[in-house]
């Protein structure tokens, strides 16, 4: 009888616990963000949903700016005996098993699909309540993200996706062309709703995209079809705006004195925070400098060597005698200025060509390379003292006004109308900043030579500038040969591997 | 204390002083046909006193009167005859299948094994005590057919384990680990004296009674107990032995080093080599080599000392047993630096008959263990390093603590060597656990139905503390204070869980046997960490050589950072299963589980499964098969989930930070795809056959197995990026054949034999992607894909026709002229892929597959022998059909400038007719050779001696049972083709440097009171 009165009061106290455990099914797993609980009426999570489409952009790898220029008569891969594939990339032969192409494709592209889901779920707070007129700029300013990334893109790979919605079955592959009528659709549609300063003066976001920046993707898009109408107009509108300056000191411009000056349209925005150690948001620059150096600042710690200013480049400027520039550009190794004396032609070279830079870095001999690239160098002395980093707390320039001045001259030289000026008077405002005498009546020639004088080394300006005109003789140097079939390099065989749409593409247009 | 100390010390005496000897002998026969039976063991009850039958059946042994006498062979019943003054004893066996009566633990219960229609093994656990490791998985490797271990070197890291293949993508394969009614996915903290049985649930009828947990197998472990009325024996067991890298990787010396870097045609080499010369000198022997030739292998091994103490008690009264016992186990690591795994352990169980009707228990284990790991990228260094740099280079004076060299100081990118790493790492790691179980079982009705109820629970602690320190050899080449850093990883866990089962047992008339359990389990699972990290701040009163000041407070405020984490899992579960047996021959056994979860939206899930038996030897027809002593034929199919799978990630936002203005900024982004995960169900069909043979001599087991998972989550790849929707689309088959079988025998006397083997294959396959073509897995460099009709993660890339010997030969071929249009160089010495398509172009479309990474079979066994006193075992294990990625080879892509191995050295290309299997020295730096082909990929095939034993047995009337053991673990290993350090690269088959597991070579004792 006891036995079966204890099995009684086990079944009781069971069946109650049996039903508070069944209860603990419907708990909610721990520590989760889920999207229906964002709160979509706050501004400030729209706000940083804006945030969240800089940062795509903002963190891009130290191997794809340089993959998108190596391929200018401005610079060398210097990756002998390293990095292969680089190499042979800037020696016009391509290989679509090369990581490098496959990194770029797939960060890009799928940074151009992070920003349009940024766009979607601005939309969303658009819903939510939040003023609308803050969500349009918001969006505006991702539009301008977008179409800058897709520009890069296509500049690398030709025809590409064109991404403007997350449903996956509505994109395509669109020619390059197309693409960058596009961009210039998009930045017409951003450009009434973006705040109308120079971006240093935004408050909310000091350096983060407004008018000018739309204004100066949407005419290097045009620039890119040739559409010199339209480039003149977008320029011309940046330069009548009174806003932009030249920064005074085009050596300290690429440096840290340079950082959100008044002259930058764009910038991709480092900080070590001052400190001498935690928080530290910086580039690898260490890729483009020199790979031995006897730094000022003894700790700072040297680089790879990867990115080397031309000889030809070189030789350019000092035919030009350019000082500054040249001196800002280029760092030169004792074997770099040797070799430059085996030419007959240049045995009087001008004191700043030394292996020791204006900042008392000394730039020793290295195997990978004679020369560094200077706009990627940041002298040792303006490191925050307790950061070793190469070019730690250096900000990465993507667009500035001096660019603008020189498309705008371009265009005009090449027949558009403008209305901010001569291209002379455009040509000449950045020669004086560099310490160049006036020219009169520039031709388109000497607009090019100024643009490869003034933007050496920077995003591949040169190479797409001589892609362009089909000047393939330029890119013929130093023993390679550049052919219309060299223009875009192959889709990496990663993607089309991934890709239907891709390999379809490739199948039907090759 | 003094009253236990009194009774050992009076037990001792007992066993000396009190000595009325009888002499015993006898013939034992079978009862069936009164033949002599040989081997059957023979002992005296209480103690470890025994004889075993000579060929003739006979045997002699010594008695005090009053003791009882046990008879014990293996398929015939036991007997026990007590001893007044007899002096001879005549005994015939029953023949029954004895080693089939033996109860079998299984999922909530035991079962006769005899009644089994699933996959159920045991492993031996002297197969565990014979390994020498911290962890008793080792010790399973080739030990049960169909369980696949992939070993670990490093102190206190787990082996990986495999039941039956790989079923899921994206969750864990991992077994389920059941310790006393506790779940793990680890059992780091057991020692192998503390385990009384293992049991291995390998099919899904047999494990799908644990629900949710088991879709990989389920591994039940008992801890040791006491019996009931039982003299106390205390047994005292040790070993000391030490560890050595065995099979170590052959890298180039200075001169083939040399040789190489000059036929590379890279500039940078070259200077390199000039650069090392003048830095450290030219070799007298030959000077156009650096007077440096490091083995960096050799500098940074050691042979390195592991050693085990344990003491156990075991006894119980009529009414009480215990069973208590604590060890020590330690051992440094092979890698020369702080590398160790310490661990401390006490136990103790205790079952108690309360009443007739009421039986109640607890044990509890307290494990306190501490590893300080290696530093992992040692590894790479150390095979990358240059011959031709020395561990140390005197020219930098100022270093502090030691002038390590620097590779970039001859040219190289990066400075090489490991030594500041390995040597200025401290990573503690404190485990500590609390395992226990209290059960009340209550027999509601004699012998017929009792109810079970026991909590089982856990208690997880573990700190981790990892240290960079400080080091200065240059300016350049430091580790400053302020970038020394402290991580803390502190986490708690905390598990329970609450099983009560009914169990009925009846028998209805002669033919029907039935058993029925009902139950419920209630599972919650509790964790939360935190960490904090910070770099050391040069003002704090942080010092290097004191881990007294290693906290965070003596880092700088700004660079602290912390994170906390935590989950809460429930689940509860309803389960029955059924035990049918008709006439004693034909089997049923059916269970069902209901799971519920809080993990996924489903909150429910279901799985049944049934098993059939038939014991064909009981059949009359069989009778005139003499051979057949036992022969069973099975089958059965079950149903399990996988919970491992990683839940439905909702659309979320995640946080990020970016910078403006020299200021954070805070952001979040959106998630751009949508997972829809829920279970994923795994079906299994299993059919077997279990026999006895030739006197029960040879036992046999074969299965045959195949596993469906049909709902297999998979990524559905976005074609932009690398996003992907995780959805439950896909599906996988592994199938197979395991066999296992044991010989006994005898020369003579005193000299008896066992030889057993076990054999597995494994077939995996992807049979399902839902329409996509293929997944895309390993990396870029070295794709391996997962596509349906192929292994998971099978390699993809070019195969290789030979090597260009002459500038003719590339002329005369199409595929490389097509190449050289593009503007590739091909030059002599590099290799020639085969044009798969003949399209005379080279390309992706002639990649094929070359090989799985997964094994295709495995083997393992044992010989024993035993000669009087003495025996020998050796076991050993192999497997084979996989290959294996060599990415250290491959690594020359990123990285030129480091160390080749040997092999690659010595048997470059060097002018025509060298070889038509590697490239030339420049050939190996060029993007052409780099591509993934056969030339990274190796066989995986090896055998190795697991285990090599000899023993000595002392039992002397007057003195405590001793036993001695040389242990040689893991002593020989031959590799088919693998040029790396360790074939045992984790079931992904990348050889990325892991960490060897050395041999061990150890000496033991083991003492009996």
């Amino acid at each position: 009888m006891k036995q079966i009165f204890n099995f009684r009061l086990i079944l009781f106290t069971l069946s109650v616990f049996l039903f508070t455990c069944s209860e603990k099914l419907d708990e909610e797993p721990e520590n989760q963000t889920l999207v229906n609980e964002i709160d979509y009426s706050s501004e400030e999570l729209a706000f940083g949903t804006l945030i969240g489409a800089y940062q795509n952009f903002q963190s891009v790898g130290w191997e794809q700016i340089p993959l998108l220029s190596v391929r200018g008569d401005d610079v060398n891969a210097g990756g002998q005996g390293d990095q292969q594939g680089f190499a042979d990339t800037d020696n016009y032969i391509y290989d679509n098993n090369y990581w490098m192409y496959n990194v770029f494709f797939e960060n890009w592209a799928e940074d151009i699909v992070q920003v349009t889901a940024q766009i979607s779920a601005l939309e969303r707070f658009r819903d939510g309540g939040v003023d609308s007129d803050l969500i349009d700029q918001y969006i505006a300013e991702c539009k301008v993200l977008r179409g800058f990334m897709t520009l890069q893109l296509s500049r690398l790979f030709g025809d590409v996706y064109k991404i403007n919605t997350l449903d996956f079955t509505q994109i395509e592959v669109a020619t390059k062309d197309d693409l960058m009528e596009w961009i210039s659709d998009q930045m017409d549609e951003a450009t009434p709703f973006l705040l109308d300063v120079a971006p240093n003066q935004r408050q909310d976001l000091p350096g983060g995209i407004t008018k000018y920046t739309a204004l100066t993707v949407k005419a290097i898009a045009n620039l890119e079809i040739e559409d010199y109408q339209s480039v003149a107009d977008a320029t011309g509108e940046i330069i009548n705006s009174g806003k932009f300056q030249l920064f005074n000191d085009y050596y300290e411009l690429f440096k840290i004195p340079g950082k959100l000056a008044n002259e930058n349209i764009w910038e991709i925005q480092y900080s070590d925070f001052g400190q001498a150690s935690g928080e530290n948001v910086s580039h690898l620059y260490a890729f483009y400098g020199p790979q031995n150096w006897t730094a000022a600042v003894e700790e700072a710690t040297s680089g790879w060597g990867f990115y080397e200013p031309s000889l030809k480049y070189i030789k350019f400027m000092l035919d030009r005698n350019e000082t500054v520039r040249l001196e800002t550009s280029v760092l030169f190794t004792n074997d770099g200025i040797d070799e430059i004396l085996t030419d007959p032609d240049y045995q009087n070279l001008p004191a700043f060509v030394s292996n020791t830079t204006r900042d008392g870095d000394i730039i020793n001999n290295y195997s990978r390379a004679n020369f560094a690239s200077g706009k990627h160098y940041l002298p040792s002395n303006q490191l925050t003292p307790g950061r070793t980093a190469y070019g730690t707390n250096k900000n990465y320039t993507v667009l500035r006004y001096a660019e603008v001045l020189l498309m705008y001259a371009e265009a005009l030289t090449r027949g558009a109308n403008g209305t901010a000026g001569t291209a002379s008077e455009a040509v000449n405002i950045v020669r004086a900043r560099a310490g160049m005498p006036a020219l009169a009546n520039v031709t388109s020639q000497d607009v090019m030579d100024e643009k490869f004088a003034e933007l050496g080394m920077e995003w591949g300006v040169r190479f797409y500038d001589m892609v362009r005109l089909g000047n393939f003789d330029e890119l013929s140097y130093d023993g390679r040969t550049f052919s219309s079939d060299k223009v875009f390099l192959p889709y990496p065989l990663e993607q089309l591997d991934l890709s239907f749409i891709l390999s379809e593409y490739a199948n039907n247009n090759n | 204390m003094k009253t236990k100390f009194s009774l050992i010390l009076l037990l001792f005496f007992s066993l000396i002083s009190w000595s009325q000897q009888i002499e015993v002998s006898g013939v034992v026969t079978s009862a069936s046909d009164g033949m002599p039976l040989p081997g059957v063991s023979v002992i005296v009850e209480g103690t470890s006193r025994g004889a075993v039958t000579d060929f003739d059946g006979k045997y002699t042994i010594s008695i005090q009167s009053g003791q009882k006498l046990n008879f014990s062979y293996i398929g015939f019943k036991a007997q026990s005859i007590a001893i007044t003054n007899q002096t001879t004893v005549n005994i015939a066996l029953e023949e029954d299948v004895e080693s089939l009566n033996e109860v079998v633990v299984v999922g909530y219960g035991t079962q006769k094994k005899a009644d089994l229609t699933g996959a159920v093994s045991t492993v031996k656990t002297e197969a565990i005590s014979r390994t020498p490791a911290a962890q008793i998985t080792q010790g399973f490797q080739g030990q049960v057919a169909g369980v696949q271990i992939s070993s670990q070197g490093s102190p206190g890291e787990t082996p990986q384990i495999r039941i039956r293949g790989t079923n899921s993508l994206s969750g864990s394969n991992n077994p389920l680990f059941v310790v006393d009614g506790n779940f793990f996915d680890n059992i780091d903290f057991l020692n192998p004296s503390e385990i009384e049985s293992v049991s291995v649930l390998k099919d899904a009828s047999s494990a799908s009674i644990y629900g949710v947990r088991a879709a990989n197998g389920v591994i039940v472990i008992t801890t040791r107990g006491g019996s009931y009325n039982k003299k106390p024996e205390i047994s005292f067991s040790s070993y000391v032995g030490v560890q050595r890298a065995q099979n170590i990787l052959k890298m180039a010396n200075a001169e083939q080093f040399t040789t190489f870097a000059l036929e590379s045609g890279s500039q940078a080499e070259i200077e390199s080599v000039e650069q090392a010369i003048q830095r450290f000198g030219r070799s007298r022997v030959n000077p156009n080599i650096p007077n440096v030739n490091t083995d960096w292998y050799d500098e940074v091994l050691r042979d390195a000392p592991i050693e085990n103490y344990d003491i156990q008690v075991t006894g119980g009264s009529d009414k009480i047993s215990y069973s208590l016992g604590g060890n020590f186990f330690s051992q440094q690591g092979i890698l020369d630096m702080k590398n160790s795994f310490n661990r401390s352990n006490l136990r103790a169980r205790i079952d108690a008959k309360a009443t007739d009707w009421l039986k109640v228990g607890g044990n509890v284990l307290y494990s306190n263990a501490v590893q300080y790991g290696d530093e992992g990228s040692a590894w790479q260094l150390t095979y990358f390093a240059v011959p031709i740099l020395p561990v140390f280079d005197n020219n930098f004076t100022e270093a502090d603590p030691l002038p390590y060299s620097d590779a970039r100081e001859i040219g190289y990118r990066g400075s090489q060597n490991p030594f500041p790493l390995m040597d200025n790492a401290d990573r503690r790691g404190e485990r500590r656990r609390i395992v226990s179980n209290f059960y009340t079982d209550f027999e509601i009705l004699p012998k017929k139905l009792n109810f079970k109820s026991s909590l089982s629970y856990t208690y997880r602690g573990t700190n981790e503390r990892i240290v960079q320190l400080p080091y200065f050899v240059t300016d350049e080449y430091q580790r400053s204070i302020e970038q020394s850093s402290i991580t803390l990883n502190n986490g708690v866990g905390e598990n329970y869980i609450w099983d009560n089962i009914l169990t009925y047992k009846n028998n209805f008339g002669e033919d029907h046997d039935l058993t029925l359990i009902a139950g419920t389990s209630f599972r919650d699972e509790y964790g939360r960490n935190f960490g904090a990290s910070g770099n050391f701040s040069p003002e704090s009163s942080f010092v290097r050589n004191n881990d007294k000041t290693w906290y965070i407070q003596n880092t700088s405020p700004d660079s602290r950072t912390a994170y906390d984490g935590g989950f809460r899992n429930y689940g509860f579960s309803y389960f029955g299963r059924a035990e049918y047996q008709l006439m004693d021959k034909y089997l049923l056994n059916l269970s069902f589980r209901a799971e519920g979860t809080n993990k996924y939206d489903e909150t429910y899930v279901y799985l049944p499964a049934f098993g059939l038996g038939w014991e064909i030897s009981k059949e009359s027809f069989m009778g005139n098969v003499d051979f057949v002593n036992y022969l069973k034929l099975r089958a059965s199919w079950g149903r399990v989930a996988n919970d491992a799978v990683g839940a439905s990630n909702p659309l979320s936002a995640n946080s990020i930070t970016t910078v403006f203005n020299d200021t954070f900024y805070n952001g979040i982004e959106f998630e751009t795809v949508e997972d829809n995960i829920s279970w994923e169900f795994t079906d299994e069909l299993n059919i077997g056959l279990s026999a006895y043979l030739f006197d029960n001599r040879l036992s046999l087991e074969a299965d045959y197995f195949v596993k469906d998972t049909d709902n297999l989550v998979i990524n559905v790849l976005q074609f932009i990026g690398t996003g992907s929707s995780r959805q439950n689309v896909g599906g996988v088959r592994n199938k197979g054949i395991e066999l296992a079988a044991t010989w006994r025998g005898q020369f003579s006397d005193d000299f008896s034999y066992s030889i057993s083997g076990n054999f597995s294959t494994l077939d995996n396959e992807i049979t399902s992607l839902a329409g996509q073509p293929v997944l895309e897995t390993g990396t870029a460099e070295a794709r391996q894909r997962i596509i349906v009709g192929q292994p998971i993660n099978v390699f993809y890339g070019w195969e290789i026709d030979g090597v260009y010997q002459n500038e003719a030969e590339i002329l005369a071929d199409p595929a490389a002229q097509a190449a050289i249009a593009q503007g590739t160089d091909i030059s002599p010495g590099y290799f020639r892929y085969k044009d798969r398509n003949g399209d005379g172009i080279l390309d992706a479309e002639d990649r094929t597959y070359l090989g799985s990474p997964i094994p295709t079979f495995y083997y393992g066994g044992n010989i024993g022998l035993n000669y009087k006193d003495f025996d020998l075992n050796i076991a050993f294990y192999g497997q084979g059909g996989n290959v294996i990625f060599n990415s250290n080879r491959q690594e020359v892509i990123r990285t030129q400038g480091r160390n080749i191995d040997a092999d690659l050295a010595i048997n470059r290309w060097r002018g025509e007719g060298s070889t038509n299997s590697y490239p030339s020295s420049e050939g190996y730096r060029q993007v052409w050779n780099q591509r993934l082909s056969e030339f990274f990929l190796q066989d995986g095939d090896f055998f190795r001696i697991q285990n090599i034993q000899l023993g000595y047995t002392l039992k002397q009337e007057k003195l405590p049972e001793i036993r001695l053991t040389l242990t040689a673990d893991r002593p020989f290993l031959w590799t088919k083709s693998f040029n790396g350090f360790n074939p045992e690269v984790g079931f992904d088959g990348r050889d990325t440097q892991t960490y060897p597991t050395p041999s061990v070579y150890s000496l033991g004792v083991q003492v009996k009171f």
